[in-house]
């Protein structure tokens, strides 16, 4: 899936300077941004919007070097899992403060086609999360992903279980869908 | 049995024949080895955030995010964070508890406040529609130093890059207010968005107590602090114009207008 419709020009606007596009980017994606953070339940309020600033402060000094626009919402993404998990891996000190998770470089990402494959993707995803065993982590995933108003550490406290247990088990789950769409990438769903 | 790893993920990313031809069938079958790897290196590529798009726009966040308000705060931060020369900073601090109300006398800061609406008809500030509500505002500010002693401030006070500032206000009616923050020679840059009440309150949002940090700062700098009463909420633009406009400007309009101006002193061990 590329960048969703109309997110795409604005990428253009942005990327030629004009400062109004970088404030409706801003508006659109924020959501997305916020909520993947929030996945990340050790990270305090304070360090989740510290973790969405930079990852914008990066993506938008970048922006004008992205190769293809419509790749703007997956790079944003990936960009912010890597600002998170350095954050995290800082926080629990088995990260040196001076050492980074490399972002995905804006001249070389691929070309992603337009929305091209966004509702298998969802449906591989609701139907990994149909497969699982009825149990705590079922009930994370549906949480967190399905339902998707709960924070990762809301949902540790409504379940009654640790915060870093919450993330682990939304990790697992999306190290499975991550695994089922690589496999697709290989099988040639985009080429 | 091969499994992914830094070597595999290279040849994928570069689309070597084999490999891909080996994973594709290897990762049609759950593999926890493989998963595990999967979940702590990224790609190959954009993968992942192509992954993570798919698993957001499963719920509702997504759908939300077509209609959500601009986060003026939030894109202030990053405004100033693409500016700025200097690292990521933090520069709005949480602090645990509320400022001791009695370490703080109130300092009444020279206020420019609204006029009577009614005689204000005419004015920049449309788009409300009868007359607005008037609001008187007061500023009091502690700085918090760095051992974590509180001392009260008067205006033009010399305070250190370590600390930092705790404002607590006066206001005669409920409403809105917006903090800003001018360097000597800049525009006024927007900090937050506070709810205010009536009366004498710590100021402080969603997330407790807000304080601002003074670190990487130099010279002078002046608080800002715009109250409206009730919900009439100006923009963060329509602010800035009352403040760059002078005495004039702020006195024409309906907004309550207090300022706070301190001089900070760079370098360490001083207070």
């Amino acid at each position: 899936m590329g960048s969703s419709e109309g997110l795409t020009e604005w990428v253009r606007r942005a990327a030629r300077g004009e400062t109004s596009a970088y404030s409706e980017l801003y508006r659109r994606t924020r959501p997305m941004v916020a909520r993947l953070v929030a996945g990340f339940a050790p990270l305090d309020p304070d360090e989740v919007e510290d973790v969405i600033q930079e990852t914008f402060v990066r993506a938008f000094k970048a922006l004008p070097r992205l190769k293809e626009a419509g790749a703007f919402e997956a790079w944003l993404l990936s960009i912010a899992r890597n600002r998170a998990r350095t954050r995290l891996e800082r926080k629990a000190s088995t990260r040196r403060l001076e050492d980074d998770v490399a972002d995905p470089e804006p001249e070389t990402v691929p070309h992603i086609p337009e929305a091209l494959q966004l509702e298998r993707d969802i449906e591989v995803v609701r139907r990994l999360i149909a497969e699982l065993p009825e149990g705590e982590e079922k009930r994370t995933v549906q949480l967190f992903y399905i339902e998707g108003e709960l924070s990762a550490r809301e949902i540790a406290e409504k379940l009654g279980v640790g915060k870093s247990a919450v993330t682990m088990r939304l990790e697992r789950f999306r190290s499975r869908i991550k695994r089922e769409l690589l496999r697709r990438v290989l099988a040639g769903r985009w080429e | 049995m091969r499994h992914l790893d830094a070597d595999a993920m290279s040849a994928l990313a570069r689309r070597e024949p084999e490999a891909v031809a080996y994973f594709r069938e290897h990762l049609a079958r759950p593999c926890d080895t493989c998963e595990d790897f999967l979940a702590t290196h990224a790609g190959p590529n954009l993968l992942d955030g192509q992954v993570d798009a798919a698993l957001l726009a499963a719920g509702p966040v997504a759908q939300k995010a077509k209609e959500a308000p601009l986060d003026e705060v939030g894109f202030a931060r990053v405004r100033r964070g693409m500016k700025g020369s200097r690292p990521d900073i933090r520069r709005w601090g949480l602090a645990a508890g509320a400022i001791a109300a009695c370490l703080l006398a109130v300092v009444v800061v020279p206020r420019m406040r609204a006029e009577d609406p009614a005689v204000q008809a005419g004015t920049e500030w449309d788009g409300i529609k009868g007359p607005g509500g008037s609001i008187d505002l007061e500023l009091a500010v502690v700085a918090r130093g760095a051992n974590g002693e509180l001392r009260r401030l008067d205006p033009q006070s010399a305070v250190a890059e370590s600390d930092v500032l705790l404002l607590r206000y006066h206001a005669t009616e409920a409403g809105t207010a917006l903090l800003f923050q001018q360097r000597a020679g800049q525009g006024p840059e927007l900090l937050g968005r506070f709810p205010l009440e009536a009366g004498m309150h710590d100021l402080q949002g969603p997330q407790g107590l807000a304080g601002v940090s003074l670190e990487g700062e130099s010279g002078p700098v002046t608080l800002w602090l715009v109250g409206s009463a009730g919900r009439q909420e100006p923009t963060p633009d329509t602010v800035r114009e009352v403040l760059v406009g002078g005495s004039a400007a702020r006195e024409r309009s309906r907004l309550a207008v207090t300022r706070f101006d301190v001089s900070v002193r760079s370098g360490q061990n001083r207070r």
